[in-house]
């Protein structure tokens, strides 16, 4: 066998019709499982995340290719044709934006609280990481700083629910914007998206004169309880805890658990409920008795015996989606093509028949 | 009992008529039946109109969100669909057979899982995407459900002759029309998926996350792509594609109200965490 006839065989079966038919077959029988036998998280591992199934989609693209254009080539321009051609191209693009976007991609989870800046650059200022092979941190320019969170924010009457007030960049060039869930904040082709966001509260530490020893932002969980209802604790995103305070560096003294208990009336203010358990490093929580507990509105001292403890303020911290897809307008672009082309076809064909 | 509620019961209950009347016209192989069924379903749609107006100056808020608003939508495109096109042609008289059943039988049901209109829409919905996406699903639904029934019209047509099946069109003719149907219920599957993809990119920052109602529109539209791709390609004709027709409604019905609305999807996370 010489390599023409190679050629020849590999052509033949790439533009075969029923090699398409087969595929979408097969891609519509993967869906069917991926929705049906496995869901969700498992479907992605087994199914939909996999490079098997990636490469049927894209042995699809490639037989559409090869099936369709060889095809129209030569053949006169009509409406239902130039339709199907923007159609097939649509898929051909789709999947060029798809590898090139995989390339140079950047998404990010960035983490911060009200007034707090973080280098944008700094890999460091991330919880979660993940980019493509070609791309490059330098791309990241300046800072990112979260001014102020906007409960209930509106916008021509609709409640927003949560609105992040944000700056990005650097110098002169840095965008300032409210964002909310429909609307992020582009810059430098990097979009800064709301994703979740909790109360942040200052605690401060006294000693039993009322001297200040020791303060610190301590970031609490919003725990979804059975009725519905938010518990807003330290802890971590699965249950209530305590943690050593004060926090390390520093000589922890205690540990400490505070529920926050918002007021219905006024932003920012309600009660913080304390609980003081001994400091036994590897205890569980529930093992221990609690030395002291009780509530004090925010702003004032709850008395715990050798020391007094309040929450000074309730701010917020928020976690910030960012992205960088150069691909993605090649795929979004398309999607509107493929779908005039359908549109063309079809008008195409009704007139056909008509004639 | 609330207007509301009285008219929605009103509006199953004459779809109810129209449903039986349809089946008795078809056994009982009289007309006369099937026009009963139509004006019926005409003026069923009436207090299916006024309802969704009700539940929409209630609160000023789109009442297309929740399972039985969404079927409620669906069902209305469907009929009304399905009345323009027997009023404007006048073609294919026992098409109700099918329509009107589905119709009667997915209000019911939207009935039993009917809620208070929201007082807020999560911010996720306050899009314009939604409107695109929408009406894309609704009449996307009502096209192919439309061409199941002319699906349904040609295989009677060919196993049955005399009175009221000589007046159905041609063969041909009907299969010409379940298959512009479908063309037309795959365009608006497609204006779904790609306003989905365009809405999830403006809210998450990603088109397409496999999410189980992405997948079973895909599921949908791969379907009738397919169903495209074998008449067009294949040559396929007649009663092999209504056949098609008929069994992938069911997996619409399936992928548009079943399975996706049971299980934890990023539409739920529209309607309940954001």
């Amino acid at each position: 066998m010489n390599l023409f006839s190679v050629i020849r065989k590999i052509y033949k079966f790439l533009s075969s019709v029923k090699l398409a038919m087969v595929l979408l077959i097969t891609i519509l029988a993967c869906c069917v499982a991926g929705v049906t036998i496995w869901r969700g998280a498992e479907a992605g591992r087994l199914i939909f995340g996999t490079l098997w199934f990636n490469g049927i989609l894209s042995l699809l693209v490639v037989n559409v290719a090869f099936c369709f254009f060889p095809r129209m080539w030569g053949r006169r321009l009509t409406l239902v044709s130039f339709g199907m051609i923007l159609f097939h191209l649509s898929f051909v693009a789709i999947l060029g934006g798809i590898v090139f976007n995989s390339l140079f991609y950047f998404r990010g989870t960035i983490r911060i609280s009200e007034g707090e800046t973080l280098s944008s650059g700094d890999p460091e200022s991330y919880d979660f990481i993940d980019h493509g092979h070609y791309f490059s941190f330098s791309k990241l320019k300046g800072e990112t700083t979260f001014v102020r969170m906007h409960p209930h924010y509106k916008v021509d009457g609709e409640d927003k629910r949560a609105a992040y007030e944000i700056e990005v960049g650097e110098g002169f060039g840095k965008k300032h914007k409210v964002i909310y869930i429909t609307n992020s904040l582009d810059y430098n082709g990097f979009r800064y998206l709301n994703d979740r966001e909790g109360y942040s509260i200052l605690v401060i530490l006294y000693d039993k004169l009322g001297k200040e020893l020791y303060g610190v932002y301590a970031p609490l969980q919003s725990l979804k309880r059975q009725n519905g209802s938010y518990l807003y604790t330290t802890g971590t995103r699965f249950t209530p805890e305590s943690y050593p305070f004060p926090q390390p560096p520093a000589k922890p003294i205690f540990n400490l658990q505070v529920t926050y208990l918002p007021s219905k009336l006024n932003e920012r203010d309600g009660e913080a409920f304390f609980q003081i358990f001994p400091l036994n490093e590897g205890d569980k929580r529930e093992e221990v008795k609690v030395i002291a507990e009780g509530k004090a509105a925010v702003g004032d001292e709850f008395d715990a015996g050798e020391y007094r403890i309040s929450v000074r303020e309730v701010s917020y911290w928020v976690a910030m989606n960012v992205r960088y897809e150069p691909g993605k307008p090649i795929v979004l672009t398309s999607l509107w093509i493929g779908f005039g082309g359908i549109v063309i076809t079809f008008i195409g064909r009704i007139r056909r028949v008509k004639k | 009992m609330k207007m509301e509620i009285m008219l929605f019961w009103t509006a199953v209950g004459l779809y109810g008529i129209s449903t039986f009347s349809y089946i008795f016209g078809l056994i009982s192989k009289n007309e006369k039946l099937f026009s009963i069924g139509l004006y019926t379903a005409f003026i069923g749609l009436v207090p299916h109109t006024i309802v969704i107006a009700l539940r929409w100056s209630a609160t000023g808020i789109s009442p297309f969100i929740s399972i039985s608003e969404s079927i409620t939508l669906g069902i209305f495109m469907t009929v009304l669909i399905f009345l323009i096109f027997q009023f404007s042609t006048k073609k294919v008289q026992p098409l109700g057979v099918l329509v009107m059943p589905i119709a009667f039988v997915l209000l019911g049901w939207a009935g039993t899982l009917m809620k208070e209109v929201a007082t807020s829409l999560v911010p996720a919905l306050q899009s314009a995407w939604i409107w695109v996406h929408i009406i894309g699903a609704s009449t996307g639904f009502a096209s192919v459900l439309i061409a199941a029934g002319l699906g349904l019209m040609l295989l009677i047509k060919e196993r049955k002759s005399g009175g009221i099946y000589d007046k159905l069109p041609e063969p041909q003719v009907l299969d010409n029309l379940s298959y512009r149907y479908v063309a037309a219920g795959f365009i608006m599957y497609g204006l779904m998926i790609v306003s989905g993809a365009f809405w999830a990119n403006q809210v998450k920052g990603s088109y397409w996350n496999w999410d189980p109602v992405e997948v079973w529109s895909l599921i949908s539209w791969l379907i009738y792509g397919i169903y495209l791709h074998l008449r067009i390609t294949f040559g396929w004709r007649g009663r092999r594609l209504a056949w098609y027709a008929l069994i992938a409604v069911v997996v619409m019905i399936v992928s548009y109200w079943g399975i996706p609305f049971g299980v934890e999807t990023f539409h739920q996370g529209f309607r309940i965490e954001h």
